[in-house]
């Protein structure tokens, strides 16, 4: 009788501990470590028998002179993230002389079986999602030891580092959505889900572009698992929080319908500043938007993929309802709300250093400005009212005292009644 | 009836669970001292059989390999044995198998063998067992050393499993062990399957995991803290194993 293990196919056999599958249980056990110095094959090793009896270095993948020594026909520039599917560099594929960004896999991943057929199958379907919101894959394969992906290169900045720079407003949460929306939508027409739709994974470049990287990959890497061990731990901070809650109960049936719940995840966000757990409130409860978007995001969290958005193009058309409805008639109950904004302001407020808050300051700055309009027209009907007949020449201090004190009250009731998130 | 600790009602435990580490104790102290000789012997006898295929893949005969093994640890908890043996690796394993590799190559000599074990076993080698389990190793294709990392890897997560089944045993659980240990490589059955057969609720059953889960990862993380010097060394040596098999 031959048993096979359920998620790597290994063989289980007789010395198995205890039936499972030793490769798994050691995997369950080890986190990722910061460093992703994992176990490679020595260099030069044949990409047949690489790993079969020799003894394995350790390469980290995170050192820019060993990925440069060890993938010569790129000029490796500089490394521009990490992660834990990975580090990305931004690279010149010399022959082409094009700038490209690199993806080195970890190279523990490499040593799991059936790694090197699920690389090729994954990367051939990667390098079909050509579409503009989409980061391409132009190339794959594997050099001395290390398994690598050629991409677009997207000069911009994640949305995590979007939302962390600033609050974003809901315009802009507005304007992103669509994109990723459309990215999601032909991506699933191919069958490709994403399954680690994340701020991380969404990228905007300088002129406003919307980008989604990383397709696939946490299937390749059979990674859900892997993510869910460790934020239990604790030991890393990591995407289940975007996952779909039948990502973690049944990793291997999940379909499209997760990547609309993380799409939810990361829609809820970018309008309140915070991921929804447990019983989470509405976003309107949070933070001034039209109620219409709540219903949208919470029909992409529904728990229940029956409940849920069926398909992603569904999310993208009652967002742009909403959009169209505010954008021709602003609700006077929602005074925080702006219109959506143009990419390029997104990608003026991106890339960072990002000083400041802008959208609330733009907010703020508007209502003090109101404030000391008003101010000034209530302190001049008051030095009518009572009669108060004010000579420029020798009262100035008469006019500070009656003008100042007012602005400066009024201009902190306005700083407080403005509308901020968290 | 003392009541034992319920493997699934307890958090998942911390470094403060576990006893000092076994192979720093040994590495501070020197052998000499009676709790580093008593942490050395635990060690050996749990990682006895590792050594022992390495041996036999070396291509001695049973029973010579059965001598060497025992005349090896017999050594090896003798006083002064440590001094001359590099200790420059600084895990537990690496140095065990540096050590057999000095015995093979340089102290080794089989006809005195049975003298200088003296009759005295230092640590219980079941040699049919050994024997028994040598014959399931896979073909012979593999290097001894890789014969020994791959057995080190499956003593240890063996070493662990155990002590996870004997929590739940202690605390008259073992069913729900059998029935939630495939969750530990996520292969396991519907929690609502597994809810069914063990009259638990769905909720109970995550939440069950999710601890079985977090307590298999400590007893991993301190079962391997027992054989380096630091706490650093843990995941490397937790990917040296994973490249192992």
């Amino acid at each position: 009788m031959s048993q096979t293990c359920s998620q790597c196919g290994a063989a289980l056999t007789s010395d198995s501990p205890h039936g499972l599958c030793a490769r798994c249980l050691l995997q369950a056990a080890a986190a990722i470590s910061s460093s992703l110095t994992v176990e490679a094959p020595a260099p030069g090793a044949s990409s047949q028998n690489q790993y079969a009896g020799s003894t394995p270095t350790a390469v980290d993948i995170g050192n820019l002179a060993e990925v440069a020594r060890r993938l010569p026909q790129f000029e490796v520039i500089e490394l521009v993230g990490r992660g834990g599917m990975g580090v990305v560099y931004k690279a010149k594929q010399v022959q082409l002389d094009r700038i490209v960004a690199l993806k080195i896999l970890p190279p523990g991943d490499a040593l799991s079986p059936g790694f090197v057929e699920r690389f090729r199958r994954e990367a051939r379907s990667l390098a079909k999602l050509c579409h503009p919101n989409i980061v391409s894959v132009y190339d794959f394969g594997e050099s001395n030891g290390l398994y690598y992906f050629v991409m677009e290169f997207i000069d911009g900045v994640t949305l995590r580092e979007l939302i962390s720079a600033h609050d974003m407003t809901c315009g802009e949460a507005l304007s992103v959505v669509p994109k990723i929306c459309d990215a999601l939508q032909f991506a699933h027409e191919e069958g490709v889900v994403h399954r680690d739709i994340k701020p991380e994974n969404i990228l905007i470049d300088k002129k406003g572009r919307v980008k989604i990287a990383d397709f696939g990959l946490a299937k390749l890497l059979r990674r859900e698992q892997l993510d869910l061990t460790l934020t239990q731990s604790g030991a890393m901070l990591g995407t289940p929080r975007y996952m779909a809650p039948e990502q973690l109960d049944k990793p291997d049936s999940v379909d499209h319908r997760a990547d609309i719940y993380s799409l939810g995840v990361v829609f809820y966000e970018m309008l309140t500043g915070e991921i929804p757990m447990g019983r989470f409130q509405k976003p309107s409860e949070k933070v001034q938007i039209d109620v219409r978007l709540d219903e949208i995001v919470l029909h992409t969290l529904e728990r229940d993929v029956a409940r849920r958005y069926q398909h992603v193009s569904e999310v993208r058309d009652d967002v742009e309802n909403v959009s169209r409805n505010i954008t021709a008639a602003p609700k006077a109950s929602h005074p925080a709300w702006q219109p959506p904004i143009a990419p390029a302001a997104v990608a003026a407020a991106g890339p960072p250093p990002v000083s400041g808050n802008s959208s609330a300051a733009n907010v703020s700055n508007a209502g003090v400005t109101l404030a000391l309009l008003a101010t000034l027209a209530a302190t001049w009907l008051c030095l009518y009212v009572f009669d108060l007949h004010v000579h420029f020449g020798d009262s100035i201090l008469l006019i500070a005292s009656h003008l100042l004190i007012p602005i400066g009250v009024a201009a902190a009731v306005a700083w407080m009644i403005t509308p901020r998130r968290r | 009836m003392p009541s034992a600790p319920d493997p699934l009602s307890n958090p998942p435990g911390g470094a403060q669970c576990f006893e000092p580490t076994q192979w720093s104790i040994v590495l501070a102290a020197g052998k000499d001292q009676p709790d580093a000789r008593e942490a050395l012997q635990r060690l050996c006898t749990i990682y006895w059989y590792p050594l022992y295929a390495f041996v036999r893949r070396q291509r001695h005969n049973p029973q010579d390999a059965q001598d060497l093994t025992q005349e090896f640890f017999a050594r090896l908890l003798e006083k002064q044995w440590l001094a001359g043996v590099d200790r420059s690796k600084g895990r537990f394993r690496s140095f065990l198998l540096a050590a057999m590799k000095h015995f093979l190559a340089n102290e080794w000599d089989h006809a005195r063998a049975q003298k200088r074990g003296g009759g005295k076993i230092p640590i219980s080698l079941d040699t049919m067992t050994a024997e028994s389990r040598y014959a399931l190793e896979p073909a012979a294709l593999d290097t001894p050393e890789r014969v020994f990392e791959r057995r080190w890897a499956l003593t240890l997560l063996d070493q662990v499993l155990t002590r996870l089944r004997g929590e739940f045993a202690a605390a008259g659980k073992i069913h729900v062990f059998e029935e939630l240990k495939s969750s530990l490589t996520g292969g396991s059955a519907p929690y609502s399957e597994i809810a069914a057969k063990l009259e638990m609720s769905e909720g109970a059953v995550k939440v069950a995991v999710h601890r079985l889960r977090a307590r298999y990862r400590d007893l991993v993380r301190a079962e391997v803290a027992q054989t380096v010097d630091s706490d650093g060394e843990i995941e490397d040596e937790l990917r040296s194993l994973m490249a192992a098999l």
